[in-house]
């Protein structure tokens, strides 16, 4: 890798690190035992301003419905980058102790970069504690922490599904594969019968999309680790399983390893190249606006499974709002990211028109929501699909503290390797040694699986 | 050297037959090797322009580097300008501001700071260059965070200084070329014959000496200015008021929103990719405009020694 760049990112997560102390601006606020209804009423009706960084386009509509219940809070929303931008934004307020967001936009795979620098307010004192049975299991388990702490309110979820062309399979005989092993000869079969149709494209830089073929599969490359330990095991049985499969495939040259999200990928998927697209929950929607060439020809369907007869899927994506601890509304901004989340009306309106998949098992059991027929997808159901799905997903996976980090090397690792036909699983360890060599040098104290 | 170079470009120019008897000087692989570095620099350039003038169904389905049937580029410049009522005409105009403002004072501040280094013998002129060198080897991207806690601290935050200010400052390659420059193009005897008629320092800097410098004020401004407008990272941590953001942030902002996995985000793909093609206008006008000061400046800077 790039020296430069190294030390560039070196740079930035030494800002972020545990040993990093914001040395001046506010002091964060240690959150109190318990804070009674009294207390909480009166501050929802003192006047007061909350800061919101988001990227969720139209929140505004939460926001109103927020504003209308308590009409004494207004709520400045700011929306100025999503991912990466987002986050260094957030990063560089939090260390200069002043100009953070009250309530900010967390994906679950980023609350341990937050929880790590202790910046994240434990919700549980201000009504939090008690939302966990509207919460699915494993959604809840992401944003919960060791000693049941309450790091943020989840809002959107991405449960691991495959999108296919109804016509493709039909036209080559192809079964809906239920099994891995059966998808792996569906694509030999397909590829040999029509060379320009891949059975899928696997996504060469997309960490996001292997992390979530790990969970299915059972890895849980950072379980067990907390505070400064840090435990790795990206070469478990189950990761080398993994990256075996899509890299014999690749090797065969019988799936795809373009970048998605590429102009590339747009006008492959809308020219049929490839016969599904394994996505998560807010794919279904998204792939509608942008292949909308292909309308009527996709289904929706679980992941194929690793065991036969099992209904096991992993999580990509959705997230969450937590609440930084230099707030100086700390019952104001938890009620907020409380109410947005779970309130009837702001819950359905993310899911029914801003087309978030939600984590609450209220919505995943309401027709209202899993009734609704897509045409794109031929007047399928496809959010029962997904709901159901959300039920089959594991919850023991576990985001280390660094993931931006962990993605790079990826990249560079494994899914280079799977692009490029090289060391798939020789290149698992390389990915491995780098985690810890970045977790040593962030003084962290590292464990490795022997 | 320098003047024979300079010689051979305005006869070259203007007497082609004497070229074309250069013919068998001319490298095959040197042609190949030029065209294809201007076709990896031009062919992005061509996407955007023919990708501005499709619709979403079109982009994604029709070949990239050709034109679809129908020309949106008219629709889609105006869905741009009026998209989020009408954000992107304030970010454009931020943009400038930014950028106009920084390169006038940046070029500013370099002008006089190089000029000092060339021309004036002061303890620790040698060693203050040297820090002005080692200071352009720290990217501009590592200084944000210490630039963002000082003007945290300064409350100037999340207003139109927070950019300005840092863009004049942070370029000390600006400087660097200044001092290179005023060396050759400043006669000694210049500034000596102006003290004998007794102007001051200033004067002789504002009426005599700083003309000569004006092509490399133009280079200079001309890279504060394209600097200053494709700055991404500072504006991005510093502002928070939708207002005030410039147009990478701006674009960046719908870029999220187009890749957003939420809803119907297939309206803002034309409105990035066309945004994207208006916003390099700017600078490409500029780049015409100063042009012209930069390279007659040069050739006029090295026949006078």
């Amino acid at each position: 890798m790039n020296p430069r760049f190294r030390r560039r990112t070196g740079l930035g997560a030494a800002l972020a690190s545990p040993l990093a102390f914001a040395a001046c601006g506010r002091t964060p606020v240690r959150p109190p035992g318990h804070v009674s209804r009294a207390e909480i009423d009166e501050a929802m009706r003192t006047p007061t301003e909350l800061d919101f960084w988001t990227w969720v386009p139209g929140i505004e509509k939460q926001v109103a419905l927020f504003e209308e219940a308590y009409p004494a809070i207004t709520v400045d929303v700011t929306n100025a980058a999503q991912g990466a931008g987002h986050y260094a934004k957030i990063r560089t307020a939090l260390r200069a102790g002043r100009g953070a967001p009250d309530v900010a936009q967390i994906e679950y795979e980023m609350v341990p970069a937050f929880t790590i620098t202790d910046h994240l307010l434990d919700l549980r004192p201000y009504g939090a504690g008690e939302l966990e049975s509207q919460f699915v299991d494993w959604v809840w388990a992401q944003v919960s922490g060791k000693s049941g702490e309450v790091w943020a309110i989840p809002q959107d979820t991405g449960p691991m599904g495959m999108l296919y062309r109804a016509d493709i399979f039909e036209e080559h005989g192809i079964e809906v594969p239920a099994t891995w092993e059966a998808f792996a000869e569906a694509a030999r079969a397909l590829h040999e019968a029509d060379p320009e149709v891949y059975l899928t494209n696997f996504p060469p830089s997309q960490g996001a999309f292997f992390a979530g073929s790990l969970w299915q599969a059972g890895a849980d490359p950072f379980a067990g680790s907390e505070g400064a330990d840090l435990r790795v095991d990206v070469t478990s049985d189950a990761a080398r399983r993994v990256t075996e499969f899509w890299a014999g495939l690749a090797a065969e040259g019988v799936v795809s390893t373009d970048p998605d999200f590429s102009d590339q990928w747009y006008q492959a998927a809308n020219r049929g190249k490839y016969a599904t697209w394994i996505t998560a929950a807010w794919g279904p929607v998204f792939l509608q606006s942008t292949a909308a060439s292909t309308s009527g020809k996709w289904r929706a369907a679980p992941l194929p499974q690793w065991a036969d007869g099992e209904q096991v899927a992993g999580n990509w994506g959705g997230s969450t709002n937590g609440v930084f601890n230099l707030t100086r509304h700390p019952i104001q901004a938890a009620v907020f990211a409380q109410f947005i989340n779970t309130d009837p009306e702001c819950t359905k309106a993310m899911a029914t028109e801003q087309f978030l998949f939600p984590p609450t098992k209220a919505l995943l059991e309401d027709p209202e929501f899993t009734g609704m027929e897509l045409e794109f997808y031929g007047g399928q159901r496809v959010n029962e699909v997904f709901a159901q799905i959300s039920e089959t997903v594991s919850p023991d996976f576990q985001w280390p503290p660094f993931n931006d980090q962990v993605r790079a090397d990826y990249g560079a690792t494994v899914g280079t390797a799977i692009a490029e036909g090289g060391d798939a699983v020789a290149a698992l360890g390389d990915w491995q040694d780098r985690i810890a060599e970045y977790a040593e040098f962030q003084g962290f104290t590292v464990e490795e699986a022997s | 050297m320098s003047t024979t170079t300079a010689q051979r470009e305005t006869t070259g120019a203007s007497a082609a037959p004497a070229r074309r008897r250069n013919r068998p000087k001319r490298s095959t692989i040197l042609t190949i090797g030029m065209v294809a570095a201007a076709a990896y620099f031009l062919l992005p350039l061509l996407w955007l322009v023919v990708a501005s003038t499709k619709t979403t169904g079109d982009l994604f389905s029709t070949f990239g580097l050709w034109f679809a049937g129908e020309n949106n580029l008219f629709t889609n410049i105006a869905n741009t300008f009026k998209a989020d009522d009408g954000a992107f005409g304030g970010w454009l105009g931020n943009s400038l501001l930014y950028a106009v403002a920084s390169a006038l004072g940046g070029t500013f501040l370099a002008a006089l700071g190089g000029y000092g280094f060339a021309k004036y013998r002061f303890r620790g002129n040698q060693a203050m260059f040297m820090l002005v060198l080692g200071a352009m080897a720290v990217p501009s991207t590592a200084l944000a965070i210490p630039t963002y806690l000082l003007f945290s601290q300064a409350g100037l935050t999340d207003t139109p200084w927070a950019i300005i200010l840092p863009s004049m400052a942070s370029h000390p390659f600006g400087l660097y070329f200044m001092r290179i420059y005023a060396d050759s193009a400043v006669p000694d005897s210049l500034i000596e014959s102006g003290r004998i008629d007794g102007a001051g320092d200033f004067r002789i800097f504002f009426q005599v000496t700083g003309r000569l410098l004006t092509p490399a004020l133009a280079t200079v401004m001309l890279f504060m200015l394209v600097q200053t407008w494709n700055n991404y990272f500072l504006p991005l941590i510093m502002l928070n008021d939708p207002d005030l953001y410039p147009v990478t942030v701006g674009l960046a902002n719908w870029q999220g929103q187009a890749s957003s996995s939420g809803g119907a985000s297939g309206d803002y793909i034309p409105l990035v990719v066309t945004g994207s093609l208006v916003s390099i206008l700017p600078l490409i006008i500029a780049f015409l405009f100063l042009q012209r000061y930069w390279t007659t400046g040069l050739v006029s800077g090295s026949v006078k020694q």
